[in-house]
């Protein structure tokens, strides 16, 4: 009796201890049940494959669902600031705030987190991939140096649009893979920035395939056509036109790409359908992943309409002979109502149903190089050759005469401007416009700044107008400010100087 | 024995572990609902020690409760530097030499009961008045390169929307000090302005520019607009008397049929109206009896008496008078002054027919080129805001374009009905009332005339119309009514009957035609509102398509309109 009693004392306190114990710690497994670690990955060619996938597909939708989506985010930073669009009534108070130069750094539009996301997985293929060469030998040199490419291609648009939006930027080119690894880092200048982006595209443009074998991953990867593009686009914000214009003939010269002839199907080849052969690269939504746009400009309660600017100064219309820019009325508007046309048309006036909201994002066509080399080509005094390339596009497009400046070929200035408004027709409601605008105003120690304070003045209310105008005139009020959650979590940043 | 041992061996064993099993757990019960410090405590915690000064201020005032309450107020908080150099500019050497009351002063100066952040800052004053009852200004300057908000012209924002518990706090570089200055004073202390204050002081306006209060005792704000020596020498008027000597018809300025009385009246609106507040609103009612100013603003200019309306022999432009924005918004007291920059006369209007077209006038219709003059179309209601100047009940309005009413289109709508499904473009739900705002009519008495197309003869209904909310009384309008005789014969007999038809000789008809609703008188100036109820019956195509504001004793039945657009006379 007495034994039995004490060995169950022992077994008792024995339970107690390893519960109480075990309650506090984990003592057994420590690698997750339901997914797969860093250390278990980076072993196939296939895996490499697949992260630099993920890196476009990060582009579609955050997969966490509490931030933008890398388009909104897009089309938001490049039109809301610019004048093509007009509130509507679906339109977000932080919307209205930044359409009224009134942004503060508490605004989610400020908030650069998806970016960096794009940005981190880019890091992480870049940091890892070359390990794979150890464990699977049927994976090569050369496709290993392909695939890392196209993550600093990524990489550097991504930064290129951070760098056109908030101007100083950390630069972060490592992965975090861990919590050890979370760093605080500073901002980098604008100039260190872009450096940075040109290293990556240069380093990307030898290696980085022509193609991937089907059209579809053609337009929906990044190519070396796209790293042209993208070296063009920044060749030309930082004033570099010599190389802008080498970059742009890269992209023409292989005669791979070419404007179609205008049609009725002209709006479903290249928008609705997308890929089409004018265009580079385009973020690929599907009937599996939709875009965000219907809910956007779709329903009757929109966010945005077009301005009215758009039909009658843009691009204006014909009531004679009824004649019209293929690029305006049920294309990127539908004139009679000011709806946004380009992503929610089925045809040029019926709307799509809301589960085929799945045209692309467009981030560079072939008209945006065309139009890339013009503006060089003006920088650079070749006012002829430029207007030369606009005129074609002009005739391809239908541009009506009443949009036609007739600019001096020998007036630099005129004919930017011409390239300018050009560009409006052209890329309507594709987040291009904000950052045309800047970097036209910005030439020349920001000799157009009054450009920019007229575009304000159609913008704000009345009794902003002046206001708004005296913000323009700091400089530093074109770029966003920081979020300011990343100000909290990140001590080394600093805040841009206008928004403290 | 052994049992006692064993118990308590159980509890030792029972307390130790439930000891180490409570470790894991950390209780953290918080038991504020915010972290968020209040105005005062904010301003001890900054860690620049930036406001040691405001805060003696506010100590010695007794206001350090109050900061420190819940609300939701706005500070601008002077830093210490900004104190300093007011003091020293006031020949005071510390704290100490200013009164308490002068104290209190200078911090309700600082404080609104409303929480602003400077999104809502604009070129004008700030939404809420100052505890100590004068308006704050704001805007943008830039020096070398950086734009910073500036308040009052007075001081720079440095650190701007700072959210406390009880409110927000916009650090600022300098003190505010109200002006203590009236709208009188101010224009007589400006030697620009020396003609502009006799003409004031003669007129017996100095002594209510002068004054804070009206007479029941409520605060007094007004807003004058004074002329420069300058703008009245360009007109010719180079001392007072001269100006006396055009104006003054009845020999006594302080009369107030006086024309030199009206003339003064004139420049002064009613409430505190900055450049900001100036060019939100159309017109501007004036001390002057039912006279208004207008305004624009044009190239970044806000122009005055800015006027263009279309009458049948074109366009006339009346070129307006600047307000300069440099001189202008300076605050007083009692209101705000503007600088004139050239001679502001009451504008004499005479009255003159107004053709109205009630689709013409109608930018967010004009300007779809698609649809205007070219197709049929339905204008959602959208909350009641599709159209600005067009309102209605509910559901939709039809724009019909390709029919018989001058310009070849009309608004349709069902009255009473559903309206019908033209072009299957579907069915607007009937309606009881729609109201339209006029163009611009100067003041004066006017034959309404209310233009229609009929339809659906069998359909009796009928509708009032009224005018600023005033039923004209001549004729109730029946859509369903065809005139009895377009002969022109007969056109004298039926005017006095009350009816016109409106189309050309070849267009007119039976059912082109047009009823007097009634004599307006109208008083001021400006756009009005006429509006068209529903009293009786039901029609489901009611067509609208011009009102004729015709001037007393002026031709009433010519001239006549055509859907093709030309006009006979």
């Amino acid at each position: 009796m007495m034994f039995k009693g004490k060995y169950w004392l022992k077994t008792c306190c024995l339970l107690l201890v390893l519960i109480s114990a075990a309650s506090c710690n984990k003592w057994l497994d420590l690698k997750p049940s339901d997914g797969i670690i860093r250390q278990d990955y980076w072993k196939t060619k296939e895996q490499v494959k697949a992260a630099v996938i993920g890196t476009y597909a990060s582009l579609l939708d955050d997969p966490t669902n509490k931030d933008k989506s890398l388009p909104e985010l897009f089309f938001l930073w490049g039109e809301l600031r610019a004048d093509m669009l007009a509130p509507s009534t679906g339109t977000l108070s932080e919307e209205f705030e930044v359409m009224n130069v009134n942004t503060v750094p508490s605004n989610t539009i400020t908030n650069w987190r998806p970016v960096y996301r794009t940005i981190n997985y880019c890091n992480t293929v870049i940091d890892f991939a070359p390990d794979v060469l150890n464990t699977d030998k049927t994976f090569t040199q050369e496709a290993l140096d392909s695939y890392v490419a196209e993550a600093k291609a990524m990489r550097a648009l991504m930064y290129f649009y951070l760098v056109r939006s908030f101007g100083d930027v950390p630069l972060k080119l490592k992965s975090t893979s861990s919590d050890e690894e979370i760093v605080t880092i500073a901002k980098s200048s604008q100039q260190e920035v872009l450096a940075q982006i040109l290293k990556d595209l240069n380093e990307a443009e030898p290696k980085i395939s022509l193609t991937y074998g089907d059209n579809a991953s053609d337009k929906g990867r990044i190519t070396r056509y796209t790293v042209n593009a993208i070296q063009a686009d920044v060749y030309l914000w930082m004033d570099k036109y010599d190389e802008a214009v080498a970059a742009c003939n890269k992209v023409i010269n292989s005669y791979r790409f070419g404007l179609l002839a205008p049609s009725t199907a002209w709006y479903n080849t290249v928008y609705r359908t997308g890929n089409s052969t004018e265009s580079l690269f385009e973020v690929q939504y599907n009937a599996q992943k939709l875009n965000d746009f219907f809910t956007m400009f779709g329903i009757s309660s929109r966010r945005f309409l077009a301005a009215n600017k758009v039909m009658d100064q843009v691009y204006t219309s014909d009531p004679i002979y009824g004649q019209k820019d293929i690029r305006s009325d049920g294309v990127s508007v539908r004139a009679e109502d000011g709806v946004i046309w380009k992503y929610v048309g089925k045809n040029d006036k019926d709307l799509i149903a809301p589960g085929d909201s799945y045209s692309h994002w467009f981030v560079y066509r072939f008209a945006d190089v065309l139009l890339m080399k013009a503006e060089a080509l003006a920088q650079k005094g070749q006012g002829a050759d430029a207007l030369d390339i606009v005129k074609a596009l002009r005739d391809n497009r239908n541009a009506l005469a009443g949009t036609d400046n007739n600019p001096d070929p020998a007036n630099v200035d005129e004919v930017s401007l011409f390239i300018l408004e050009e560009r409006a027709r052209e890329f309507m409601f594709e987040g291009k416009r904000w950052y045309d605008v800047l970097r036209y105003v910005k030439r020349n120690n920001y000799e157009h700044i009054d450009y920019l304070q007229d575009m304000i003045s159609s913008i704000v209310p009345a009794n902003m107008v002046r206001t708004a105008q005296a913000k323009m005139l700091d400089h530093n009020s074109h770029y966003f400010p920081i979020y300011e959650y990343e100000l909290q979590t990140n001590k080394a940043l600093v805040q841009n100087p206008f928004y403290k | 024995m052994r049992k006692i041992l064993f118990l308590l061996m159980i509890i030792t064993i029972a307390v130790v572990a439930g000891v180490t099993l409570k470790s894991c757990k950390k209780v953290d019960i918080k038991e504020t609902t915010t972290t968020d410090v209040n105005m005062l405590d904010y301003l001890k915690q900054d860690s620049m020690q930036r406001f040691t000064l405001l805060i003696d201020i506010v100590n010695k005032t007794g206001y350090d409760a109050f900061l420190n309450a819940y609300g939701t107020y706005t500070l601008f908080a002077p830093t210490d530097d900004a104190i300093k150099s007011y003091l020293k500019s006031n020949g005071k050497s510390s704290l100490d030499q200013l009164t308490v009351d002068q104290m209190k002063d200078i911090l309700r100066f600082h404080m609104l009961e409303e929480m602003v952040n400077t999104a809502e800052f604009n070129d004008g004053k700030l939404p809420s008045v100052t505890m100590y009852g004068q308006f704050l200004v704001t805007g943008v300057s830039n020096t070398e390169g950086i734009s910073s908000y500036v308040v009052n012209r007075q001081a720079l924002v440095k650190q701007a929307n700072v959210i406390v518990g009880n409110g927000i706090i916009q650090v600022i570089d300098n003190v505010l000090t109200p002006t203590t200055y009236t709208l009188a004073q101010l224009a007589e202390q400006n030697a620009d302005y020396s003609v502009f204050t006799q003409a004031l002081k003669a007129t017996g306006y100095y002594d209510t520019l002068n004054s804070m209060k009206n007479a029941d005792g409520s605060q007094r704000w007004l807003t004058l607009i004074a002329e420069t020596n300058k703008a009245l020498a360009d007109s010719g008027f180079h001392s007072y008397d001269e100006l006396k000597a055009k104006y003054c018809n009845t020999g006594d300025p302080k009369n107030p049929k006086d024309s030199l009385h009206l003339y003064v009246a004139y420049h002064i609106l009613s409430n505190v109206k900055y450049l900001a507040d100036i060019v939100m609103s159309g017109s501007h009612e004036t001390l002057a009896p039912l006279e208004v100013v207008t305004d624009k603003m044009i190239n970044k200019k806000v122009l005055l008496n800015d006027d263009e309306y279309s009458t049948i022999n074109g366009t006339v432009h009346e070129p307006g008078v600047e307000l300069e924005q440099a001189g202008s918004d300076v605050s007083a007291t009692n209101g705000v002054l503007h600088k004139a920059l050239s001679h502001l006369r009451i504008k004499v209007r005479s009255p003159f027919p107004v053709y109205w077209d009630l689709c013409a006038e109608v930018p967010e219709l004009t300007r779809l080129s698609a649809v205007y003059k070219k197709k049929t179309y339905l204008f959602d209601y959208a909350d009641g805001n599709a159209l600005k100047d067009v309102k209605w009940e509910k559901s939709c309005l039809k724009y019909r374009a390709g029919v018989t009413g001058y310009l070849g289109d009309y608004w349709q709508m069902g009255l009473g009905t559903k309206g019908s499904n033209t072009d299957n473009l579907g069915e607007c739900a009937g309606n009881t009332w729609i109201e339209f705002t006029t163009p611009l009519l100067v003041k004066g008495k006017y034959k309404v005339w209310f233009c229609y197309f009929t339809q659906n003869t069998s359909k009796i209904s009928a509708v009032q119309a009224s005018f600023d909310s005033i039923p004209l009384n001549s004729a109730l309008i029946q859509f369903h009514s065809k005139i009895s005789t377009v002969d022109p014969l007969k056109e004298a007999e039926q005017e006095a009957l009350g009816w016109k038809w409106w189309a050309g000789a070849s267009k007119k008809s039976g059912s082109t035609a047009a009823r007097m609703l009634g004599i307006v008188d109208v008083k001021v100036t400006g756009r009005h509102k006429i509006r068209f109820d529903l009293v009786s019956g039901s029609n489901s195509d009611c067509n609208f398509d011009m009102v004729h504001f015709i001037p007393v004793g002026m031709n009433q039945t010519v001239p006549r309109f055509n859907p093709d657009g030309s006009i006979e006379y």
